[in-house]
């Protein structure tokens, strides 16, 4: 017999001869016992145990879990310069949440209307100076958020799919941040930081825009309606000022946007910086010799020399950064890029058909040699649409004209 | 050559001849090999297109149109579990029993389970959260759950209430009107199929996603899918092909070859069905995914399944069901506990527990790594599954060369290891997509390629166990063996919140899009992995102490044969009917 055959086990036919009244008890050798309709001894004994054990496990389970799934409204973490809010869990009934000391829930046990029994308690010996990533994550309620004097921090991420959140106002006094017209900039206006997700309802209220249905839901207007055109200017339409140069992580994701207007000067697209935004059919860039702090549009000639597409002087498009934005149609690289993150225009390309719609074509002011050896790009920069069963990249244009407005 | 040709020609004559009958020692003719391969098929891919369905956050309906808070769905658990400890006990007694009890006590749990129903159906009309202080700090505490308020607790609560109650008595009812004709294991497929099919056309087609307030959503949401899960359409004839033959070699022969061929139908519907969903707009986020797609799949694939069915048969050697040990509900408890086999099982799960909570990293790697969808994802999927299939055909020498423990320790030691390195590509090149994915997937193929020998193995422990608690109590106790889960329970709940509230901490809560920033992605994802490695390390230390080999196995089968040719033999001689017995 072989090493191998040894070692495979050979099972031989068993027979057990098993009188027929020892059926329920005979014991196989090697295990336990048969133990049919016989009674246990101790029975009742085991039992209690049983229950008791059974009901101590429960009991500690529930308890703890529900400590651990109950959370405070709001969390704070003590940093070296005061507190930083990590957490905010809505009751369910706040709509404005004010940054600037730490805070708890008060409950007016009198008043039974639970949109309105509540009461903000702030310990103002303890200031909030910072806010962490993800504090505010897929909040349904908050409409406004007022950021203290004393804040000095706020994480890019720190306001993450707020969906209801119309603005964000900031103390005139805080040293490291401004608002304009409700949407997040840092003090000097270089950088942009957050357009709350649902800015298009303030400005669509500001403008006398806004209507409601019986439920209270926003109506958009809609292409038919008269007053459309200046519906789009007055709020589907934003001008990024002319002092900004950077676009911040996640600015701009899921806004109810049609138009932006981006300076030239501006540099850097952050990681997602206009990420599905499916409203999203022109970016266009302004050239101005005079300051342009108003976000609102009136009209291209006050914003000087306006052309399409993604500004002359703009280096660094980061990943994601115009993903999913279907309804663009032209992108345009400038020479000055140097870099282009994965993903950047990914999902911008669909087929109708047999046609390409959104961005079908890439164009690139250099030349392809130029553009190899002097912009990084990140894997699948290019987006991809569906060709025979697989995807397959949409063309690059090098040494393209940027088109005429 | 010769020999090869040879070789062919005697297993064409083998299966010419026992086509109808089977051989000496067998119990399955090779008609019903054929016969598993499109039950099995269907019954399988209809189940698995099923996974795209369901109450969790990975979900693609969730994911994409619910967007529902991550930590919501472990606070419905928290709800349902006090519920679940009752009903499970009403639940096993009736399962054991194989829906046959006394009158009396028949009666009994009927009016118990119908009192449930109407307390479920008065929380969803009436708002009992009403009935209490809105001020109270029970209240407060209820609208401050994440994604929940106090009226969506109760009415998810009444829920439970309304599924355990409905879902019960259809167990009685269906159990004892259906389960002599069909078996104890697919049964099930004659009274839910309609019902099913119905409920996944609904689940598409109510458009209850676009309810705007989200503790509204959650607790509708939980009701639809509560009723979808009242029907079931389980993998049953699969379940059923492990006690296709009282001959331990015969069960693995089928389970590799027969079962496994039928495993293509399913290969098939993953490459068509994402590839057509690719053609979708929106892709997986299109709604007609849900419209369209998946329902129409189904149903075809139910419909094959129905007409299949009725040709696989189970054969456990028990007594007519008539005449079957009568289980006290103690002695059921006390039963299961006695299995030792039973014992290093529930440790092996409660260890598992770790990695309760975390998200599939297999999804994130496809969707949020590679970005994949239509033909490239199918042709992944498929690819990885495949790597599965070529072990499993030699799963019989695997299983013959190697113990159960060795095999079940080197799954264990291979998770630890494949999962380690996919956390440290994760960790150390997570934003270079392409080199990262690349990495995950090459070790994704061979997790998987070490895995189905494992799984066949796991399976057929499983089935060891069933004919142990046999042997010891009379009856498989299947649904009493879920005692161990009310010990474990209580820890793996807890331990199961650990991960949510790790990601919620990374930013993991509704939104899905979270996962396109490369460093949330890489926290959101390698954390787990990390507490899963330790976990698959300790699982092995359990199986050290399994012990039951195939002679014991054996010597066991020869008892439970002995044991029901003596009852049907008594019963024969006392002139009673009998009906669906198995001498094997």
């Amino acid at each position: 017999m072989s090493k191998k055959e040894k070692k495979i086990q050979v099972e031989e036919p068993i027979h057990l001869d098993i009188p027929d009244d020892e059926i329920w008890t005979y014991q196989v050798e090697g295990l336990a016992a048969p133990h049919i309709n016989k009674p246990y001894k101790h029975y009742g004994l085991k039992k209690v145990i049983f229950a008791l054990v059974i009901i101590v496990a429960v009991s500690l389970s529930v308890y703890f879990s529900v400590r651990t799934v109950q959370k405070d409204t709001y969390e704070y973490e003590q940093t070296q310069t005061g507190y930083e809010l990590s957490k905010f869990s809505n009751t369910g009934y706040i709509t404005e949440l004010n940054i600037d000391y730490v805070s708890r829930v008060e409950y007016d046990k009198e008043n039974p209307d639970v949109e309105t029994n509540f009461n903000i308690i702030k310990d103002e010996t303890k200031k909030v100076t910072s806010v962490g990533a993800y504090a505010l994550n897929c909040d349904e309620k908050v409409k406004v958020i007022n950021i203290g004097a004393e804040v000095t921090h706020v994480d890019p991420k720190a306001f993450y799919s707020c969906w209801a959140l119309r603005q964000i106002e900031v103390d005139e006094n805080n040293p490291n941040y401004c608002d304009v017209d409700g949407v997040l900039f840092n003090k000097d206006k270089t950088e942009i930081i957050c357009r709350p997700c649902d800015h298009d309802t303030y400005l669509a209220e500001k403008y006398g825009h806004a209507k409601y249905d019986e439920n209270g839901f926003r109506i958009e207007p809609t292409e038919e309606d008269a007053n459309y055109e200046q519906y789009v200017k007055d709020v589907l339409t934003y001008v990024v000022p002319s002092s900004v140069e950077t676009v911040g992580e996640l600015c701009f994701n899921y806004a109810n946007m049609k138009n932006v207007y981006v300076p030239e000067g501006l540099k850097t697209i952050e990681t997602l910086g206009f990420f599905e935004i499916p409203l999203l059919e022109n970016v266009y860039s302004y050239k101005t010799d005079t300051e342009v702090t108003d976000t609102h549009f009136t009209t291209e000639e006050e914003l000087g020399e306006v052309y399409v597409s993604l500004p002359e002087g703009l280096e660094y498009i980061g990943s994601d950064a115009f993903s999913y934005n279907q309804a663009m149609t032209y992108v345009f690289i400038p020479e000055s890029v140097t870099h282009i993150g994965h993903h950047a225009f990914w999902d911008t390309v669909y087929k109708e058909g047999d046609e390409l719609k959104g961005v079908s074509k890439i164009n690139i002011a250099v030349s392809e040699e130029s553009f190899d050896s002097n912009v990084k790009t990140g894997d699948n920069w290019r987006p991809q649409y569906d060709y025979l069963l697989f995807k397959k990249n949409i063309d690059v244009v090098y040494d393209s004209k940027r088109i005429e407005n | 050559m010769s020999s090869l040709s040879g070789k062919v020609k005697a297993l064409f004559t083998e299966i010419k001849t026992h086509w109808n009958t089977p051989a000496e020692g067998k119990y399955v003719p090779y008609k019903e090999y054929k016969d598993v391969v499109f039950a099995v098929g269907s019954n399988y891919a209809g189940s698995k297109v099923l996974e795209y369905i369901g109450f969790f956050s990975a979900c693609y309906l969730i994911m994409h149109h619910y967007k529902l808070p991550y930590l919501t769905f472990s606070v419905i658990s928290i709800l349902n579990k006090p519920l679940d400890y009752i009903s499970a006990l009403m639940w096993w007694f009736v399962c054991d029993n194989l829906g046959f009890l006394p009158k009396k006590t028949e009666r009994k749990f009927y009016f118990v389970y119908v009192l449930m129903m109407l307390f479920g159906i008065s929380t969803i009309l009436f708002d009992y959260s009403q009935l209490f202080n809105q001020t109270s700090s029970f209240i407060t505490y209820l609208n401050g759950l994440e994604g929940m308020n106090a009226t969506a607790c109760f009415k998810t609560f009444g829920t439970h209430f309304l599924y355990t109650g409905w879902v019960g008595a259809r167990n009685i009812f269906w159990r004892k009107k259906l389960l002599p004709k069909f078996g104890r294991y697919k049964y099930s497929l004659y009274c839910d199929v309609v019902p099913k099919c119905i409920m996944v056309i609904l689940i598409g087609w109510l458009p209850v996603y676009e309810i705007p307030d989200v503790a509204t959503r959650v607790w509708v949401a939980n009701l639809m899918f509560a009723t979808y899960n009242v029907f079931g359409f389980a993998n049953n004839l699969e379940t059923c092909t492990r006690s296709i033959s009282p001959n331990l070699q015969e069960r693995i022969y089928v389970r590799s070859y027969p079962v496994k061929i039928s495993h293509f139908f399913n290969t098939i519907v993953g490459i068509v069905m994402p590839a057509i969903i690719g053609t979708l707009r929106y892709e997986w986020a299109d709604i007609n995914v849900y419209k369209y797609v998946i329902p129409i799949t189904f149903i075809i694939l139910a419909a094959a399944t129905m007409i299949f069915a009725g040709r696989i048969k189970e054969r456990i050697p028990q007594p007519p069901v008539e005449k079957k040990v009568q289980i006290k509900f103690w002695d059921g408890m006390f039963g299961v506990l006695h299995n030792k086999y039973l014992l290093i099982n529930t440790i092996k799960d409660l260890i598992d527990s770790l990695g309760n909570g975390m998200l599939p990293f297999v999804t994130i790697l496809y969707f949020y790594t590679f970005r994949l969808s239509g033909l490239p994802y199918s042709l992944l999927v498929i690819l990885i599954s495949f790597a599965g299939t070529p072990p499993d055909l030699l799963s019989p020498y695997f299983l013959k060369r190697f113990s159960y423990k060795q095999i079940m320790i080197f799954y264990q030691l291979s998770r630890a290891v494949g999962n380690g390195l996919i956390a440290a590509a994760m960790w150390f090149c997570g934003d270079n997509l392409n080199l990262c994915g690349t990495i995950c997937v090459v070790v994704l193929f061979f997790m998987e390629m070490t895995k189905t020998v494992p799984t066949t193995a796991g399976h057929d422990m499983n089935v060891r166990i069933g004919d142990y608690q046999m042997y010891l109590s009379g009856e498989r106790l299947e649904s009493f063996a879920g005692v161990f889960g009310w010990f474990t329970g209580p820890i793996t709940s807890f331990v199961g919140l650990i991960i949510p509230l790790m990601l919620l901490k990374y930013g993991f809560n509704s939104n899905w899009d979270v996962l396109f920033i490369d460093a949330s992605r890489r926290s959101i994802i390698v954390v787990p992995i990390i507490v899963d490695v330790i976990g698959f390390l300790l699982m092995t230390i359990p199986y050290l102490f399994w012990d039951y080999d195939s002679k014991k196995q054996n010597m066991v089968m020869e008892v439970l044969k002995r044991r029901a040719e003596v009852t049907e033999k008594k019963a024969e001689e006392a002139g009673e009917a009998v009906s669906g017995g198995y001498l094997g």
